[in-house]
């Protein structure tokens, strides 16, 4: 069994290209549950597999500590795939299909770093086959973000520009997940495009959003993920985004922040709104901050396209 | 040399350490001795192994990196080998929870990854994954009045024809400081469980060696969609698998070849004690309505006595 990674920054699409993934294994026309995804969807940092794996208590390591372990149980994983097979027959078996798929995607919101020893944090090509990285407008990503954070748009910015951010990160208490360091927005897609380990899928957003199937496919061929055309179409119907506010309004989604807080983790799933939702001095900032890997990625600066005013 | 009791074993030390009751009578020979000595760096013949461990048949090696290597054997003797360039204050809280939990897989012992309370003499246990909140449930009900029992491993012994009966773990609850805080702990604070970590040993008020009749298992659930907070209880059919599931190390329950002892135990529980999932969310505020479901509950189940 393949091991790919769905790498990103959050709020840029993971969740939903997971879903599409999983829906890829529906029976008939009934979309797969939100709350009940395939089980090789999991997260690389899940602090329940490491402590399993390794038998030692991550509670009592520090956050280096773990990450040095990282790529032993990330390499161990991947050389040990019966695990993940047992369970995903057992999930087919659940849903009423066969057969298991022959990729595993892994979400990972991870900067792709070296640990203090200098190895790399998801062990290289050990770890895994290779990552889609997905990558979405970083001006799209903030409003995003802040919803997510229930903070406010400056603050997101703010966390976005920060290059030490990170998931999981206090030291007082203990989260389901191990610490994540994802850096900057910038930093974070640079780490993953200029790394050498794996080969990658540079995959937008926008492009995900403009031709779902195509993208798709584009993944899954990638991934040597081999399905028929109409699980593909069926898969981009079943896990379109206006079903999945849905399921979540019907029955909330388990992966949201704060399930019980009202705030929608599928909020718009569209390209551009922030052209509705930002002040232009948020605009300005976030292309001073993330102007030159924007750009890397093709998106247009607002302002580049501006006349240049005298002081 | 150092005495204690875990688990209901009688536990002799090279090592001090802090985070346990120390015993109160001598006994002159121990279940389990633990003593600092050389370890090898790999077992020749192991049959299965991981990331930072190898087992190759009654010996189990643990490495971890920067703390020590600990090669347990037989499940009565620890032999630790401490990093050269670790703090060897890091070592004993590791040997409490990991090491010992290790140990018990390997005597046969059954061993649930939970805390477990007092109450009206019987032993209520909460299970659940690291991080799912052990530790706070059974401080927060310590406070309420019901002596911790156990803070991390939940030891069970199970004779034919009685009620299954729980070993208090002899030991101090670690809690993260959020947690001291916000459950207002900080009278019964000790030192850090590791200089590096903001974990804390804390005193239990009342000490205890006798082991207790065990008469409910939670199963801790955070209330995230599809589940609703609440407390249900689990059919005796899905008894099994849970409590295999919430072994200490699940993954060992096969390895070290228990599957069929945890089947055998789940039927003994469930036939003396009730099995239920308890479903809340995961915050510091709802920990008064959480108890107080828990009270009704234990009157529902005949365990307390009902409010006047």
């Amino acid at each position: 069994m393949r091991t790919v990674w769905l790498a990103s920054f959050p709020k840029s699409g993971n969740t939903w290209l997971r879903m599409l993934i999983a829906n890829l294994l529906a029976t008939g026309e009934q979309p797969i549950d939100i709350n009940d995804l395939p089980p090789q969807g999991s997260i690389a940092s899940g602090r329940e597999p490491f402590d399993e794996w390794t038998q030692i208590e991550s509670g009592l390591l520090t956050f280096d500590e773990i990450d040095d372990l990282r790529p032993r149980v990330l390499e161990y994983i991947y050389a040990h795939p019966e695990e993940h097979i047992a369970r995903a027959e057992a999930y087919s078996r659940n849903q009423g299909t066969t057969g298991t798929p022959p990729t595993r995607f892994v979400k990972v919101h991870d900067a792709y770093t070296l640990t203090r020893r200098g190895e790399p944090l998801l062990a290289g090509r050990r770890g895994a086959d290779g990552a889609v990285v997905l990558v979405r407008d970083p001006r799209d990503v903030a409003p995003s973000f802040a919803n997510h954070n229930r903070t406010g748009i400056d603050q997101a910015i703010a966390t976005m520009a920060n290059r030490e951010c990170a998931f999981c990160a206090q030291t007082n208490r203990q989260f389901g997940q191990l610490r994540q360091r994802m850096l900057s927005w910038s930093d974070h897609v640079a780490s993953w495009l200029d790394q050498s380990d794996l080969p990658i899928l540079l995959l937008r957003y926008e492009e995900l959003l403009a031709d779902t199937a195509g993208a798709l496919r584009n993944v899954l061929s990638f991934a040597h993920y081999d399905t028929e055309p109409k699980r593909i179409h069926r898969a981009v119907r079943l896990a379109r985004f206006s079903e999945l506010r849905a399921q979540e309004a019907a029955k909330g989604f388990r992966e949201a922040p704060r399930p019980s807080s009202g705030n929608q983790f599928f909020r718009r799933g569209i390209a551009g709104g922030w052209r509705d939702e930002l002040t232009s001095a948020q605009v300005a900032r976030l292309e001073a901050d993330h102007g030159a890997m924007m750009k890397r990625l093709g998106y247009h600066l607002v302002s580049d396209a501006m006349p240049v005013h005298a002081e | 040399m150092h005495r204690y009791r875990v688990c209901g074993l009688t536990v002799g030390s090279d090592i001090m350490l802090p985070g346990l009751n120390a015993a109160t009578s001598a006994t002159p020979t121990h279940d389990v001795t633990i003593e600092l000595g050389t370890t090898p760096t790999s077992l020749s013949d192991a049959t299965a192994n991981g990331p930072t461990w190898q087992i190759a048949g009654q010996q189990f090696l643990l490495a971890i990196p920067g703390i020590a290597r600990f090669l347990l054997t037989d499940g009565h003797h620890i032999t630790v080998t401490p990093d050269t360039d670790g703090d060897p204050t890091d070592i004993p809280i590791f040997i409490l929870g990991t090491v010992f939990g290790i140990l018990l897989h390997q005597r046969g012992q059954i061993v649930l990854h939970a805390s477990a309370v007092r109450v009206n003499g019987k032993a209520v246990l909460f299970c659940g994954r690291s991080g799912s909140g052990k530790s706070t449930m059974a401080a927060a009900l310590a406070k309420h009045g019901f002596p911790v029992v156990a803070d991390d491993v939940g030891a069970i012994s199970i004779t034919a024809g009685a009620t299954p009966t729980v070993h208090p773990e002899g030991r101090h609850l670690k809690l993260w400081a959020q947690a001291i805080d916000r459950l207002d702990l900080a009278a019964g604070r000790g030192d850090r469980v590791r200089r590096r970590l903001e974990k804390y040993y804390v005193a239990p008020d009342d000490v205890f060696v006798q082991s207790l009749p065990l008469a409910a298992i939670y199963i801790l659930r955070e209330a995230r969609p599809p589940h609703r907070p609440g407390i249900e209880q689990q059919a005796a059919i899905d008894g099994a698998l849970a409590l295999r599931q919430n072994a200490y190390r699940p993954h060992l329950v096969n390895r070290m070849g228990q599957k069929t002892d945890y089947f055998r135990a789940a039927s003994a529980i469930v036939n003396s004690a009730s099995l239920f999932t308890l479903t809340r969310p995961l915050d510091f505020k709802a920990m008064p309505a959480v108890i107080a479901s828990l009270e009704q509950n234990w009157q529902d189940i005949g365990l307390l006595d009902k409010a006047a």
